[in-house]
């Protein structure tokens, strides 16, 4: 319903979904138009046409209050709330809805706006319960704010018939949002947000005029892997986070801007923390990676911070694993490394490591003359191997997804495994005719698309013209591959990425698109993997299990599937967070820093560095990784050369500069040196059917160590199934 | 719903579009006083002048009626003159819309016929008549439906478009299941569908029925509700004609509008505008009903003075014309108006704007002196409470809280500072909506307070006195 | 600006008006302490010999024996004496009285891993 062919086909920029647009692409095509004059409270603006007047006064610095309206979704004008008078006009309009008409004189602050402000919070307050004192909302409320700057001072409701306001009932929508329906305005947000940004249309009204009700029509939960934002949307506190519910005021919390490492996205986030926990996770807007988004695994995981923490080290006697204290543990580590001679030690770095930790892993190892440095889901050798960094990115930037006119998605479900992407996808799909393929299992992706069948032999197909297709591939101005990380980690990963990288290079040819357009793109689904190739963890966990080192250092490495077996006679080290699968077969345990609780640099899947900010010290005894590792290496007698963040940072800056110039993306280029090189890789494709681990909703909530800790994880994997039961 | 539309002086410029200044510069004129040159009022209209000839049903309303009545009488020869030929003889007219606006039909039918942009194109027919009040269109969808049938291929030839809905009210079953049996003859009969009439235009009519709601009769909640989506009025712009039906150029026109434009056609613009004052020009279906010996739908001339239409067609009002205590005279969205206004007043669109009320559907409401009218109007506020679809804020809140406050008025519970508050309310909803039926609720109460307040602040008076008794 | 600087280096003394007057005290009030000490030690009973207890008053005095100053050595001696009169009067009790003998506070470690192993950083 909401793709409207027929109106995108012509054109039609006046429609409400024009009016919306592309915010990244939107503005570089009006820019040639021709601007026209408004006045805004007298003073001139020039602005495209088509602008809304709220849009030219947002230009002309005034903020014309609003509650149904949002950049972001599509323009409703129901809570009349930015009614403005327009000179010579006898009704007032909605500045949200309106385009600007040359020469209008605005008038934000008249008589009339200001009365019809006053009239609709009025209305609003109507209906609206007056707990404030026991409402979540309180503090960060839109009603409350507007109420105070825009609102009457005193009521002229009178009820005295004890009526009472109008109270609707709860709905239950799920583990993570808890609503109290009675509050709700009206205004529609989550409902658009539901539809056009999560594509999931389970949220609407049902009855009308005053018995008017927002709910899921059916009783349903509201379960969607962005269903968090709705909490940010509400401008009321009709839908709060439940988790948090009752717990603080906004104004009593400490705020650290963070990053986000649960997925490869590396989400902007806002951690709210007081009394050293973490209360809850806010996103921050980031126009080139989340937008305004949060996905709900990195929003409501946070209370896994808080369980399963290994707090001491702890060193293995008699097969059990006993608190200790630093010194004991660090020599009994020591002492292990100190037998590593040559290339007998190992490393395998888990999905939540930051870049310090693993520079002082890496030089640790190296100075211990060993070169397997392995990351939980490798990255083929052969060919160019890890060398370019061309290609293992999301080369083309995550906003640049939406661009795109075809896009082919080859083992990997962006909805889950990286629900930001999906958002650009379902954005591109939307409002930009984007035509969407897959190689790989049926899955639900929120938006059509084309599955092309999970053999992995269709990228050959397409390569050679031999599929229907690719016709529609070669014809593309600006075709698109996102290839999934995780089939990088089959037996035939190598001959996957030389032929996805033979496709791309057929494509990039033939594209008429501009000179850095870039076609060839991997979408990861760890937040630690691309600093880790970067840094030159080249090695797979095979070549681990083919080496059997002596010592075997686990770096957070949880979801290896590493077992005891596997490796007899080593001596495994574990350095992390949470007692998980890692801590379990390690004879030392070293107590790490999570995510929220140290300063460290990320690189996410486009290549850009990020660093998250300590909100909280480390629980007990555990220190920020790189320190376990650096005071580790003095004790075993390999001192590394840095005391402080700065000077280990400037170790980052002499192998991998681009890591800490911070918020920037380090393009790469080498697509045809890179296909040069992956010609020579053999084999063949194994006749095994492409599969993706993430297909359905419960298998998002739960992917690594923090998530795993989180009881509220653990309630929405339950009712993820439960709903998925009951529709069954 | 379709009188809520009744917007005649506050048509805002921007709603007209281009040519939003040509048409409220005439409305200006005309307002300035009175009419210009020409008749100053309608008389009764003689029986060879009737358009509607089965008005009441005493005949045979199917194809064979139809034809023996004049319906689709070389129709072919009109569809042949082409769109232009059409537009002008609508516009020579002076065909006003018929359902409550009064906007320009002629001019309306002009924004559609211009090149395609390769959407397709269609007309709308609004038989949502919901208002209380009006029963205008139920009598042509029930015993004329080929007037509306043909009218539809000549409003759509007009038009350019290539398809018409017609939506029918909910309730009207048989006067749906009536439609559709005559577009089922007409297709049969090749006066539709396929090359039209044999004159080589392809044209389709589909009936669409509605559930049951007010609100689908604004046009553009009818047209969510053809497309299947809850009837809940759009933002204008962008405007029908632009982004309508399924995202393509629509028109939107009452039934009764339709229904005329063959007779138009087929007797000449001029003989319609020679009915009714200038500008208030052609034959109208009145509906009366209320405290009237007769209550009865009824062809009339414009512009007949009230007084004229009830004594000749009503037989009177119940206990004489001095009984008489008040009017709405378009349908109960349209602000009452007293006796002392009822003895001149002429049934048009301008003379009833001139004292504060509007034409509406010419639905006309009688109430003689044992009318409880605050309570009547309680009544009406009630309706618009029922029927507003939620959207906006002030219409969902502020409709409630009025019926609130009418209710104490009915019982004289209450302060009279409540009634500058209420007419302070009235203002607050209207206008501030996205569309009109905010303004139809609050417009009775304003002219209720306009007219009767002592009467509100003599119930309250008694009240009082009851209650320290 | 002259004139500022000419205005602030007049001070006014709070007890002695040159070097010599405020030595001559300060003598005094060692004096009077060590004088004091047997009487302080039989009212109090405190666990140290009188010994221990010239040796503190010396180093307590030497603390400040680089003291220029005369303000500030005027000052420590109210505060002496205040010091002393509390401690005759017994406002003050023992445990304040064995402040003085505490032992010295460890120092914070300056290296990597001891800042490390001790958790400060």
């Amino acid at each position: 319903m909401l793709r409207l062919p027929l109106v995108r086909a012509t054109g039609l920029s006046s429609s409400r979904l024009g009016a919306v647009g592309l915010h990244t692409t939107g503005s570089k095509s009006q820019a040639s138009q021709e601007l026209v004059e408004v006045f805004i409270d007298d003073k001139p603006v020039q602005v495209p046409p088509g602008t809304t007047v709220l849009q030219a006064a947002a230009k002309a610095g005034v903020e014309i209050p609003r509650f149904c309206y949002h950049e972001r979704l599509a323009v409703a004008g129901n809570c009349r709330m930015c009614l403005v008078e327009i000179e010579k006009q006898i009704k007032p309009v909605a500045a949200c809805a309106m385009p600007v008409m040359k020469g209008w004189r605005v008038k934000t602050n008249s008589d009339l706006t200001r009365k019809a402000r006053e009239g609709v919070m009025e209305f609003l307050l109507v209906n609206h319960p007056l707990d404030c004192p026991i409402c979540d909302q309180g503090g960060e409320c839109d009603l409350q704010d507007q109420s105070m700057a825009f609102g009457n001072d005193r009521s002229r409701f009178t009820d005295i018939e004890f009526s009472g306001k109008r109270a609707v009932e709860d709905k239950d929508i799920g583990p993570l949002i808890k609503t109290v329906m009675t509050r709700c305005i009206h205004c529609t947000r989550c409902i658009r947000f539901a539809s056009e940004v999560a594509g999931l249309d389970d949220l609407g009204t049902t009855g009308r005029g005053n018995d008017m009700q927002v709910g899921t029509y059916v009783e349903k939960m509201f379960l969607s892997e962005l269903s968090g934002n709705v909490i940010d949307l509400c401008p009321v506190g009709a839908l709060t986070n439940k988790p948090y519910a009752f717990v603080a005021r906004p104004w009593e919390n400490r705020r650290t801007d963070s990053i986000d490492v649960l997925d490869a996205v590396g989400s902007n986030i806002v951690v709210s923390s007081r009394t050293g926990e973490v209360l809850r996770i806010l996103p921050r807007v980031n126009e080139d990676v989340n937008e305004e988004w949060l996905s709900d695994k990195s929003r409501f995981a946070c209370d896994g911070l808080k369980r399963q923490r290994i707090i001491t080290p702890m060193i293995k006697i008699a097969g059990k694993l006993q608190s200790v204290a630093w010194e004991d543990a660090l020599v009994t580590a020591a002492k292990a490394l100190q037998t590593v001679a040559g290339n007998e030690g190992a490393v395998i770095a888990g999905k939540l490591a930051d870049a310090e930790a693993l520079i002082a892993l890496k030089d640790l190892f190296n100075k211990l003359g060993s070169e397997v440095l392995a990351t939980e889901q490798g990255f083929p050798k052969d060919g160019s191997g890890i060398d370019l960094r061309s290609s293992y990115l999301l080369n083309n930037t995550i906003a640049g997804i939406e661009e795109a006119d075809v896009v082919l998605l080859i083992g990997t479900n962006p909805r889950y495994e990286a629900p930001l992407v999906n958002t650009r996808l379902r954005k591109g799909y939307l409002h930009g005719e984007q035509t969407i393929a897959l190689i790989g299992p049926n899955i639900d992706l929120s938006y059509e698309y084309e599955n092309l069948g999970d053999s992995i032999d269709i990228i050959t197909k397409l390569k050679n013209g031999s599929h229907p297709f690719s016709a529609t591939l070669k014809n593309a101005k600006k075709p698109l591959i996102i290839l999934g990380a995780e089939q990088l980690t089959r037996k035939d990963g190598a001959k996957i990425v030389s032929e996805t990288q033979a496709l791309a290079n057929t494509l990039g040819n033939n594209v008429q698109a501009s000179e850095d357009w870039k076609v060839l793109n991997v979408l990861h689904t760890n937040a630690s993997q691309v600093a880790a190739l970067d840094l030159g963890y080249g090695s797979t966990i095979e070549d681990v299990k083919q080496q059997q080192p002596k010592v075997l250092f686990l770096l957070g490495a949880d979801d290896a599937n590493i077992k005891k077996e596997d490796f007899p006679n080593t001596f495994i080290i574990y350095l992390g967070s949470h007692g998980d699968q890692g801590a379990t077969i390690a004879d030392v345990v070293l107590a790490g820093a999570a995510y929220t609780e140290k300063t460290g640099s990320y690189v996410n899947t486009e290549g850009r560095a990020q660093q998250t900010g300590a909100a909280l010290t480390p629980p007990g005894m555990a220190r920020p990784d790189w320190k376990v590792i650096r005071a580790l290496s003095e004790i075993a007698g390999h001192r590394l050369p840095y005391d402080n963040i700065t000077e280990v940072r400037s170790r980052l800056e002499e192998v991998a500069p681009h890591i800490v110039r911070y918020g920037d993306v380090e393009p790469a280029n080498f697509f045809a040196q890179a296909h040069e090189l992956a010609k020579q890789t053999g084999g063949s494709f194994l006749p095994d059917p492409v599969d993706i681990k993430q297909k359905t909703l419960d298998q998002f909530f739960m992917t690594d160590v923090i998530s795993r800790a989180s009881p509220t994880m653990a309630k929405c994997v339950q009712a993820a199934i439960k709903q998925r039961q009951t529709e069954l | 719903m379709a009188g809520v539309i009744a917007r005649c002086v506050q048509i805002p410029r921007r709603q007209l579009g281009l040519l939003g200044y040509l048409v409220s510069g005439q409305q200006t004129r005309t307002l300035a006083d009175g009419a210009p040159e020409g008749k100053k009022v309608g008389g009764p209209l003689a029986d060879q002048d009737r358009i509607f000839t089965n008005l009441y049903g005493r005949h045979d309303w199917r194809l064979k009626g139809a034809l023996k009545r004049g319906d689709w009488y070389k129709t072919k020869e009109i569809l042949d003159k082409g769109a232009d030929w059409i537009i002008n003889e609508v516009k020579v007219s002076g065909l006003r819309g018929r359902g409550g606006a009064g906007f320009p039909s002629g001019m309306k039918w002009s924004f559609m016929n211009k090149p395609s942009d390769g959407r397709p194109k269609y007309l709308v027919i609004n038989g949502d008549e919901g208002e209380p009040g009006t029963c205008k269109d139920r009598e042509i969808l029930r015993h004329d439906p080929h007037k509306l049938v043909e009218g539809c291929l000549i409003a759509g030839k007009a038009m350019g478009a290539c398809a018409a809905y017609i939506y029918i009210r909910g309730e009207f079953y048989n006067e749906a299941s009536n439609v559709q049996v005559a577009i089922a003859e007409a297709y049969q009969a090749g006066l539709i569908g396929k090359n039209a009439c044999g004159s080589g235009y392809d044209f389709d009519i589909f009936v669409q029925r509605g559930a049951g709601a007010y609100i689908c009769g604004e046009e553009t909640a009818l047209i969510e509700s053809i497309e299947g989506k809850q009837g809940k009025p759009r933002l204008k712009p962008p405007f029908p004609a632009d982004v309508g039906v399924f995202g393509c150029p629509t028109t939107v026109t009452n039934v009764e509008t339709v229904a005329v434009a063959p007779t138009i056609c087929r007797r000449g613009g001029t003989w319609f505008a020679s009915f009714g004052r200038p500008r208030n020009s052609g034959t109208k279906l009145y509906n009366i009903s209320g405290h009237v010996n007769n209550p009865c739908t009824v062809e009339e001339e414009m512009s007949i003075p009230l007084k004229e239409l009830i004594e000749r067609h009503a037989g009177g009002v119940i206990g004489g014309w001095d009984n008489l205590l008040g009017v709405i005279p378009g349908g109960s969205s349209t602000p009452i108006i007293p006796k002392s206004v009822c003895d001149t007043v002429l049934l048009d669109f301008d003379d009833l704007v001139r004292v504060q009320s509007s034409f509406g559907t010419a639905a006309v409401i009688v109430m003689n002196k044992q009318t409880d009218v605050i309570k009547a109007i309680a009544r009406l506020i009630s309706f618009y409470k029922h029927e507003s679809c939620g959207q906006c804020t002030p219409c969902r809140e502020g409709i409630s809280w009025m019926y609130k406050i009418m209710n104490r008025f009915v019982e004289g519970n209450a302060e009279e500072h409540e009634i500058d508050m209420l007419w302070e309310l009235t203002k607050q909803i209207e206008l501030h909506t996205i569309c009109a039926l905010a303004d139809g609720a609050a417009w009775p109460v304003q002219g209720l307070i306009r007219h009767f307040r002592p009467e509100i602040e003599n119930r309250i008076r008694k009240f009082k006195v009851a209650a320290s008794n | 600006m002259a004139s500022v600087s000419a205005t602030t280096k007049y001070v006014r003394p709070v007890l002695s008006l040159n070097k010599n007057e405020a030595r001559k005290r300060v003598l005094a009030l060692y004096k009077l302490w060590y004088q004091e000490i047997p009487q302080i030690l039989l009212d109090t009973s405190l666990p140290v010999t009188e010994k221990m207890c010239f040796d503190k008053l010396r180093e307590e005095f030497r603390k400040n024996a680089n003291e220029t100053d005369i303000r500030v050595i005027d000052f420590l001696i109210i505060k002496g004496e205040q010091d002393l009169q509390e401690t005759l009067e017994k406002w003050k009790n023992k445990g304040q009285l064995m402040d003085y003998f505490k032992v010295t506070v460890e120092k914070k470690p300056s290296d990597f891993l001891g800042k490390f192993l001790s958790g400060q950083d």
